[in-house]
């Protein structure tokens, strides 16, 4: 298991009038290969979450575990957890600091005491990765725009060569195109073998990519399980400011209005198929 | 790491303290602070602590966040007393080994400086503690306005504060992230010797300059769209008005100082 929680609790400030209890016993399991979502509104905790799985949040020993190693333990390396997970942050465009994309990107990986040409080989790799041109590798990182300082950003720690990537609202910000873009560069990372982690304020995201949701509702997990099972309950999600993708809706409301639609469709093309298929029209007409 | 810093933190509150004019409260504090160097004798600090922890107990704010101030000047206080304890002149010898002697003049006065230094970082802390940063810049433009006469910007420097003073937390929660962002990266900000951690630092304070400096021209920019040309002719939604309880801070503040002027006079040790 690359990744597990047990009853993770996070109070920020404890103590001050500004107590804030952001995690209230979160227990989650990421298995091997697996592409997760998490989602919730804002401020329900995801980010501080994620700050837990690798360690630069403190746990409680025996609530986060990651391949095995406990990180509330006082002697857990922490190298060798961020060497296997690597965090992308939110907005991770503002951490860059080098005078050139290379340098940047070779931060993590010389931090990790490589030599230095196993870095220059992750380094070229990584831009190539992202969906850079390798002419970009020379300039300042000051001079990209906003889309592209983000790949930056991300190649700077895919560099790291983690076996677990996790990425906090990366598509966030980025117009519609630079979205899709973003979702298919980390579905083919997902692809090549690593195990992903992605936070989103979005359903049609992670309805898309994800295998498996976490819904975080004020700090606790309100719902886990397969996109399609997640959206049956898009009144209570609603509740919690969230919003299931428009078809799941549709599919869900005609159910209810007693429509034959089976549960748990929400891509455009299923749901459009079934609605035909209850017409009696067969799945053929394009809608 | 960055969480341990109060300067400037406000505690929102409803009491009387926090109630009064930040005009009242600056000067109270200034004049608080007068009194404790007025005083000649420990029974006048004891007066004067009381009175301090007794409008910290009234403004409700737990009687630690008074004293977490004294973190940075622990040191200043520790060898304050140290250089007075030994070097001290005095005639009735408490302790000597060898060269150095302890005297109970030097005892005394090494525990006056240690206390006064104490009282005046702790009573400036509730100032600190009750006024918000904005009501606390509103107050001293307010002060320095009749200055204005003699071309002295206090609305340009209370402007300024008051930006900047807005921008702290911003800062450091920025600091924090950035910090956070880096060490995922493998960063190191806590071991190695000073060179290694001044270059260290590097990977920080680069994102967080680049970060101020494009939120300082963003926000100049809502300033100027939003009409902002200096203070002159500029009114204000909250003017400052000094009431009841102000005249009632003024006096409580001249009877410590009356009382602590007579326990000199006395001689009350
Ligand atoms: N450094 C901090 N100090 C104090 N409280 C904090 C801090 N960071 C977060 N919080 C509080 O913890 C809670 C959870 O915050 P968190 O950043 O994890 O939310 P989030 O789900 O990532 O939100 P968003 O979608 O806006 O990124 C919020 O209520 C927030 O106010
Ligand atoms: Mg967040």
């Amino acid at each position: 298991m690359p990744i597990e929680v047990k009853n993770l609790v996070h109070v920020y400030m404890p103590g001050t009038p500004f107590e804030a209890h952001a995690l209230k016993g979160v227990s989650l399991a990421v298995r091997d290969g697996e592409f997760v979502g998490i989602i919730g509104h804002t401020g329900s905790g995801k980010s501080t979450l994620i700050s837990h799985l690798n360690g630069l949040e403190k746990s409680e020993p025996g609530a986060v575990f990651v391949n095995g190693m406990d990180l509330g333990d006082k002697g857990a390396d922490l190298i060798a957890v961020r060497r296997a997970v690597g965090l992308v942050f939110q907005y991770p465009e503002y951490q860059l600091f080098e005078e050139t994309v290379a340098k940047d990107v070779a931060f993590g990986p010389s931090n990790l005491k490589l030599p230095a040409e196993e870095i220059e080989r992750r380094v070229s790799e990584a831009i190539l990765r992202v969906g850079l041109d390798p002419s970009v590798s020379d300039k300042s990182p000051f001079e990209l725009s906003g889309g592209q300082k983000r790949r930056v950003a991300i190649a700077g720690v895919l560099a790291m060569q983690p076996s677990i990537l996790i990425l906090d609202e990366p598509a966030a910000g980025l117009d519609p195109a630079g979205r899709r873009e973003m979702l298919s560069l980390i579905r083919n990372i997902h692809d090549s073998g690593t195990t992903v982690v992605m936070v989103s304020h979005s359903m049609d995201d992670v309805g898309r990519c994800c295998d498996r949701l976490f819904v975080l509702n004020r700090g606790e997990i309100a719902f886990s399980g397969t996109p399609a099972e997640v959206f049956l309950h898009d009144e209570a999600l609603h509740g919690m400011g969230l919003d299931v993708p428009e078809c799941a809706k549709l599919a869900n409301r005609l159910r209810r209005e007693g429509f034959d639609i089976p549960e748990g469709l929400f891509r455009e093309e299923e749901v459009c198929a079934a609605i035909l298929n209850h017409l009696g029209k067969g799945g053929k007409q394009p809608c | 790491m960055l969480k341990g810093v109060t300067i400037g933190q406000f505690f929102p509150g409803d009491s009387l303290i926090h109630r009064l004019d930040p005009r009242t409260k600056l000067l109270a504090t200034i004049a608080l602070i007068a009194i404790v160097f007025v005083s000649q004798g420990f029974a006048g600090f004891l007066l004067i602590a009381a009175f301090v922890l007794a409008c910290c107990a009234s403004t409700g704010i737990h009687l630690k966040f008074l004293f977490r101030g004294l973190k940075p000047i622990l040191f200043i206080v520790l060898f304050t007393f140290a250089l007075n304890l030994f070097f001290q002149s005095g005639t009735t010898v408490l302790l000597q080994l060898g060269p150095v002697k302890i005297t109970a003049e030097g005892l005394r006065m090494a525990s006056f400086m240690a206390v006064r230094l104490i009282l005046l970082v702790v009573s400036s802390q509730l100032l600190t503690l009750t006024t918000s940063p904005i009501a606390l810049t509103d107050g001293l433009e307010s002060l320095f306005r009749p200055l204005e006469v003699v071309k002295f910007p206090a609305h340009e420097i209370a402007m300024m504060m008051s930006i900047a003073l807005r921008f702290i937390p911003t800062l450091m929660d920025e600091a924090d992230k950035i910090m956070k962002a880096q060490k995922a990266r493998g960063a190191d900000f806590e071991t190695g010797n000073l060179l290694q951690r001044a270059k260290a630092m590097v990977p920080l304070l680069v994102p967080l300059f680049v970060g101020a400096f494009r939120r300082a021209e963003e926000l100049a920019l809502a300033m100027d769209a939003r009409c902002y040309r200096g203070g002159a002719g500029r009114t204000r939604m909250h003017q400052l008005r000094f009431k009841g309880i102000d005249a009632l801070a003024a006096l409580a503040v001249l009877a410590l100082l009356a009382a602590v002027i007579a326990l000199n006079a006395f001689h009350v040790w």
